[in-house]
């Protein structure tokens, strides 16, 4: 493969504005395009495996090189965002067909593609003026894409795009003050000025940065958006959001920490706490207050979508924590854990998808006994629940014990503590889930219920066998990982094809023996099984209820609530919430705003008159006692 | 020697279940003996399965219902062979204690997942107990976990069991650690007070509720299996393991006389006091045993 960066990072803008116009000339031609430019993204990116390239200059602004670059961390997002959105594209040709408007499904997809677009641009970026271009149209296309979802989006929308704008403010403010110093935004002069810097320079610097990616990143005290804008969106839209986008927050963060300064030089500007940096020990406790916090708020949810939003929340809480630790193992694991979160959050989003598709709803007491209507669908919610809770022999697991132990080698035990306690509190949320919509009786309504159709099967199946493949062979993607952090300078962690040997961590892991264990344990279990007198099938209706008889109309299925008396312990806590902090500062602006601004602005034309009469007079009486306007 | 390790494979689960079914036989008779009763006799659980599993007429109300038990059981073995025993380690090397946490926790999954199917309120009622429990005693399990890993800087069990050769046991090394360590070994088990999961009187007996003939009989040897779990993990991580079977045996089964003392005098928790009592008094024990190890 020859093609160049900049066309890799064409093809995605160039695909959403022909599927514009494919859209005038008959859908299926949108249809086509979106799914053909999509593909070639991520086709493209094959070529790119394992390549480091150091820098194409594209343009030039404000005397700045704009430079398009990349490593095989590179390679790892844009992995995970070009293979995202080709399976989202491919999902939503079904899913949004219920959408009659033609002219706004031309724009979905556009946006669709824009957004990529905007991403592998951030990925590949060089510098932060590129960076931050690419930034700012991935925060406005996502704005556009998330209002697709009908009214209450708007509200989630809106809440999203002031939140975004401001972390860019707190990004732009750090690249003006980085500008002034080095006249050039390029990484690698960015890197040499801050090694000269004083402390607080730096400090600020980094504070800044982080503000704009904790706010895309959704760590929590900046989370607030994240579950209006994840459970409103569009289906589709969900998955991109929750398993791609919140990443970029988290690249920008590795880029932030080791591509512009590095654990070295943060821990010789100040002190450390249990061997870390303080300003990364700070931003630990965040991830790891997220994890538990999140966790908490999940268990609480009734809203299938809302619910996996706030698991995003704390998941993204594992990725941050892995990267801020520093240490090889713990970067690896963070890294690790952003690319199966990707992959079995989209999953979990694109099967909740499905039952939406085919009941219209996500109300999770609404649901109940799809497994009997929607088996596939069912299987592949079970793969996704199992590797998020990070259990053997699936993804998730492999990338969470990697944090445990880089947590545990570096005796950082309270945050080890809350990251054990998100775990086990992500089997009461996810059992919620599969219980809720899969298990339990089956409402009369959904009787005719089936599963969805193939295309928006294909792509929660290749999720779903990915659970399995990075589950069983965490080594093919650590050969991705452990390359691309050498290039930023961390030493290389020792791993083989199923696991890590002694020394690695603080213990071994070989995948292969529990899944390879766990199969011939099944088998022989069910060789037993079988080996007694056949069961018969009864109907869910045939069932104990203390004497009496259990009908159709008789709904006696436990749902609602399914946590009450958990959320009785943990009432106190749930007292506190940012979010009323936030809507406290936001009604003091509305006063503000009503009280004051509209003694102004009367909306009176007699009034504005006055004010242009009044400063042309002003101006008139400055320049007559001898003052000069220009 | 790998002659060796198959034997061994296959013969580890057996001996599991017959140290958990001993345990369940000598439990009949003792609480019989404390209630001042004379008791069924001593191989009534062994007749309760062949009964269960030999019936004729077995319903189901779907495959993950009939798969569920299956799952646990399977999830115990694999995590039997995980647990090392008498000097004899099997796949002890494939994954360490932290894996362990999670191999442990499949065959539960798989439980879950069949309880859920039987399309029983009680089902999902004792469900939502039996999570909202295990996050109550997690808190105070991994805090113990940690203590004991950093106290002998490795996670790996093989190598804490050896450590703690020629009666250097954590028991005596880490005593505060210990005691949570049982509590919370006998809050897993679900004995009196913290029976809340099946409690028959509340739930008809909960994930159960649905089951019978040879899925009940599965979950009665799965029940073998759990007790063998909760207490070998225990005699590794705090009584230092043991040298021969016979010694082993002696260790687990004083750990689990201790706990039918226990078991008899007990009423029931309310699931959100038994979460409260989980994350108080043993968490502030086990933070304080953390603390002594972090600061030694």
């Amino acid at each position: 493969m020859n093609a160049s960066l900049e066309l890799l990072l064409a093809t995605p803008f160039i695909g959403g504005l022909l599927a514009f116009i494919g859209g005038k000339v008959h859908r299926w031609i949108r249809n086509l395009i979106a799914i053909i430019f999509s593909f070639a993204t991520a086709f493209e990116i094959i070529g790119y495996y394992n390549v480091t390239i150091k820098g194409i200059v594209w343009g030039k602004l404000f005397g700045s090189d704009l430079i398009l670059q990349t490593n095989p961390i590179t390679w790892l997002f844009l992995f995970i965002v070009t293979s995202a959105s080709f399976l989202i594209v491919l999902f939503s040709i079904d899913d949004m067909r219920k959408e009659e408007d033609e002219l706004k499904l031309d724009a979905y997809y556009m946006y669709l593609l824009f957004v990529e677009g905007a991403m592998v641009g951030i990925v590949l970026a060089g510098d932060l003026i590129t960076f931050f271009m690419f930034w700012e149209i991935m925060s406005w296309t996502s704005y556009f894409l998330i209002i697709h979802g009908g009214k209450r989006s708007m509200a989630a929308g809106y809440k999203y795009i002031i939140m975004s704008v401001i972390g860019a403010y707190a990004m732009f403010l750090a690249m003006a003050m980085l500008y002034a110093k080095a006249h050039s935004l390029v990484y690698t002069d960015v890197a040499n000025v801050l090694l000269h810097s004083s402390p607080a320079f730096v400090i600020w610097t980094i504070v800044l940065l982080a503000i704009g990616f904790f706010v895309k990143a959704a760590v929590m005290p900046l989370h607030t958006w994240l579950p209006d804008a994840h459970s409103e969106a569009p289906s589709p839209v969900s998955p991109l959001l929750s398993g791609v986008l919140i990443k970029m927050g988290a690249y920008g963060l590795f880029v932030v920490l080791y591509g512009l300064i590095s654990v070295k030089l943060a821990g010789s500007l100040m002190p450390s706490v249990f061997s870390t940096p303080l300003l990364l020990y700070i931003i630990q406790w965040l991830a790891a207050l997220s994890i538990v916090l999140a966790t908490f708020l999940a268990i609480m949810q009734e809203d299938a979508k809302r619910l996996l939003a706030y698991s995003s929340i704390s998941q993204i809480g594992y990725v941050v924590l892995g990267i801020a630790t520093g240490t090889s193992l713990g970067v690896a694991g963070g890294l690790f854990h952003a690319l199966n979160h990707a992959i079995f959050k989209g999953l979990l989003f694109l099967v909740v998808g499905a039952v939406i598709y085919r009941t219209g709803t996500r109300n999770l007491s609404e649901l109940g006994g799809l497994i009997k209507k929607m088996p596939f669908s069912f299987v592949a919610l079970l793969l996704g629940i199992i590797a998020l809770a990070g259990v053997p022999p699936l993804n998730g697991f492999v990338s969470k014990w990697m944090i445990y132990e880089a947590l545990l080698q570096k005796k950082e035990v309270f945050l080890l503590i809350m990251a054990f306690v998100g775990s086990t509190g992500a089997f009461l949320y996810v059992y919620r889930l599969v219980h809720s919509i899969f298990l339990g009786q089956l409402p009369k309504k959904y009787e005719n219920v089936k599963d969805v159709p193939i295309l928006m099967q294909i792509p929660i199946w290749v999720l779903a066998l990915l659970t399995i493949v990075l589950g069983i062979m965490p080594g093919l993607a650590m050969n991705v990982i452990v390359k691309g952090m050498a290039f930023f300078g961390f030493k290389p962690i020792a791993y083989n094809l199923f696991g890590f040997p002694q020394g690695t961590a603080m213990g071994a892991l070989t995948t292969i023996n529990i899944s390879a264990g766990l199969a011939i344990a099944f088998v022989v279990a069910w060789i037993l099984f079988i080996l007694f007198p056949k069961s018969r099938k009864v109907s869910q209706y045939d069932n104990y209820a203390a004497g009496q008889v259990v009908t159709e109309d008789l709904k006696y299925n436990y749902s609602y609530g399914f946590y009450m008396s958990f959320s009785r312990v943990i009432k106190p806590i749930l007292k506190w919430s940012i979010e009323r902090v936030y809507n406290y500062w936001v009604e003091a602006a509305k006063i503000f705003g009503d009280y004051y601004m509209r003694r102004i602005y009367t909306g009176n034309l007699e009034t504005y008159n006055a004010y242009i009469v009044i400063v042309i007079t002003l101006a008139a009486a400055f320049v007559l006692l001898g003052g000069k306007i220009w | 020697m790998v002659i060796d390790k198959i034997f061994f494979t296959i013969i580890t689960p057996i001996f599991a279940f017959a140290v958990g079914l001993s345990f369940m036989m000598i439990k009949l008779k003792v609480s019989a003996r404390i209630e001042r009763r004379y008791g069924p006799p001593i191989i009534q659980p062994i007749y309760n399965i062949l009964k269960l599993l030999l019936k004729e007429e077995n319903i189901s109300h779907g495959v993950i219902f009939s798969l569920g038990p299956v799952i646990a059981l399977a999830g115990s073995i694999l995590t039997v062979l995980f647990i090392p025993y008498a000097g004899i380690k099997l796949f002890t090397g494939s994954g360490d204690l932290i894996a362990l946490m999670y191999i442990m926790v499949i065959g539960s999954l798989g439980m879950a997942l069949g309880a859920g199917e039987s399309a029983n309120p009680n089902a999902s009622i004792g469900i939502s107990r039996a999570l909202t429990l295990m996050l109550g005693y997690d808190l105070p399990f991994v805090i113990i976990i940690i203590s004991v890993v950093l106290y002998y800087h490795t996670t790996n069990l093989a190598d804490i069991v050896a450590a703690q050769a020629h009666g250097h046991w954590t028991l005596w090394s880490l005593p505060l650690s210990a005691i949570v360590g049982f509590v919370v070994a006998y809050g897993a088990l679900g004995e009196h007070p913290f029976d809340i999961i099946t409690a028959p009187h509340e739930v008809a007996t909960g994930p159960m509720v649905e089951y019978g003939g040879k899925h009940l009989g599965f979950l009665v040897i799965n029940h073998a299996f759990h007790i063998y779990i909760e207490i070998a993990l225990f005699v590794d991580l705090f009584l230092g393991g043991a040298t021969n079977v016979l010694w082993f045996y002696v260790k687990m089964f004083a750990v689990f006389f201790i706990m039918m003392l226990f078991d008899e005098v007990y009423p029931r928790f309310k699931i959100d006091d038994a979460v409260r009592f989980f994350w108080k008094w043993p968490t502030i024990v086990a933070l304080i045993s953390l603390i002594i190890v972090l600061v030694k």
